[in-house]
């Protein structure tokens, strides 16, 4: 194997005209285009039927699904209750009572395989801060950051199942980046060399 | 309904939204790439559809880790060359081996047809015996007709790196091609 003359490389890549080219490397440049015609051919084949077929039986719709997902969803179901009129006072005291009750760290109470995650980035500047990763099925705005002090230090909690979670900051809406604090990452597994940061959450009936 | 001609990132949104059936406007838009590609990379048709089945698959489970999807394009290629590299990864070589021989001759074979298939066969071998990550730039370029620019997001390699590799394709491809002529 020798090397090409540079002059056949620029034409191939569309960076000469391949008609300047002396008669002996037009030859081979006409040689490697058929040669790459002949290689271009589509597969007579489709998997369409067969991912389809995938996809129907187990439907995971990225933006459906995750119990925090589904938790909010519910909570924001609307619903409707008839009451006699007796029970309307006892149920507006009762209700007042449940709004009064100690809540856990940051008013969130997790359940026994539950846990607090508190997320927390620097990121002096931005206009918005949200957090998506495997609990969420990386669904955008499901649980954003807040800057209430606008120091650039944002921070949100969120109750999330106990076990090991991936997660990625983004920015402004468009920029995604890994936590600087994770102090764990993966690799995203798209092959890009981007990385996953890595959240244990442990559940609140271990904490001391 | 989504319209078939639909920019990419419309259809995207349309499959957050939980139109799963939309998706397929997405596979009929990128399959017959994604195969040319993966046949390409892995020398048999078969180990190709299931490599470029299970990353569309792979794909509508994580759309919305694909944190651009005005480039859903690269993004695709980008899960189907991994899965490639996962597929000859488990053979423990580079090498591929070609089970898209020419057909056989029968009596409505044309001697153009068949001369085309020998030459086709040859243009095969010479491909399937760079390494992979040349075989890959190559292909990219010059079957799939991307850019540089294009290929490095697909690759993750620089692009001066990727010209080097198609340089050495090319080079590599007309030794083999200029063997047989003599």
């Amino acid at each position: 194997m020798s090397p090409i003359d540079p002059r056949l490389h620029e034409a191939l890549d569309g960076e000469r005209d391949p008609g300047e080219l002396p008669a002996d490397l037009r030859e081979a440049y006409a040689r490697l285009i058929s040669a790459t015609h002949l290689v271009s051919g589509t597969p007579r084949l489709s998997v369409a039927a067969r991912v389809m077929t995938e996809i129907r039986q187990n439907p995971a719709p990225a933006q459906t699904g995750g119990p925090l997902r589904r938790s909010i969803r519910w909570l924001g179901r609307p619903v409707t209750v008839r009451l006699r009129p007796a029970w309307t006072l006892a149920l507006a005291a009762g209700l007042a009572a449940i709004l009064l009750l100690p809540l856990g760290p940051g008013g969130l109470t997790p359940g026994v395989t539950e846990g607090v995650a508190k997320f927390v980035g620097h990121f002096p500047g931005a206009r918005s801060v949200e957090v998506v990763g495997s609990f969420n099925d990386w669904s955008r705005g499901a649980l954003a950051l807040n800057d209430d002090d606008h120091d650039g230090i944002w921070h949100a909690d969120a109750v999330l199942p106990a076990g090991q979670h991936e997660y990625m900051f983004v920015v402004d809406g468009e920029r995604w980046v890994p936590d600087p604090l994770a102090g764990r990452y993966v690799d995203d597994g798209f092959g890009d060399g981007q990385q996953n940061s890595v959240l244990i959450v442990r559940p609140a009936a271990a904490q001391p | 309904m989504v319209n078939n001609g639909a920019p990419d990132v419309e259809v995207v949104a349309r499959v957050l939204g939980g139109d799963g059936e939309a998706f397929g406007i997405l596979i009929r838009r990128y399959e017959p790439g994604l195969l040319r590609f993966a046949t390409r990379m892995l020398g048999n048709p078969d180990a190709a559809a299931d490599a470029v089945a299970e990353s569309l698959v792979r794909a509508y489970r994580h759309l919305a880790q694909c944190r651009d999807p005005e480039r859903l394009k690269s993004w695709l290629y980008r899960i189907t060359g991994n899965r490639c590299r996962s597929h000859l990864a488990r053979r423990h070589t580079n090498d591929i081996s070609l089970s898209d021989a020419p057909p056989l001759a029968d009596g409505s074979d044309t001697w153009a047809e068949l001369e085309r298939g020998e030459q086709v066969a040859l243009v095969e071998r010479a491909l399937a015996a760079l390494p992979a990550e040349k075989r890959e730039a190559f292909v990219l370029k010059h079957v799939e007709g991307m850019s540089y620019e294009e290929m490095a997001t697909v690759t993750g390699a620089r692009i001066p790196t990727l010209k080097m590799r198609v340089h050495r394709a090319r080079e590599a491809l007309l030794a083999a091609l200029e063997e047989v002529v003599r």
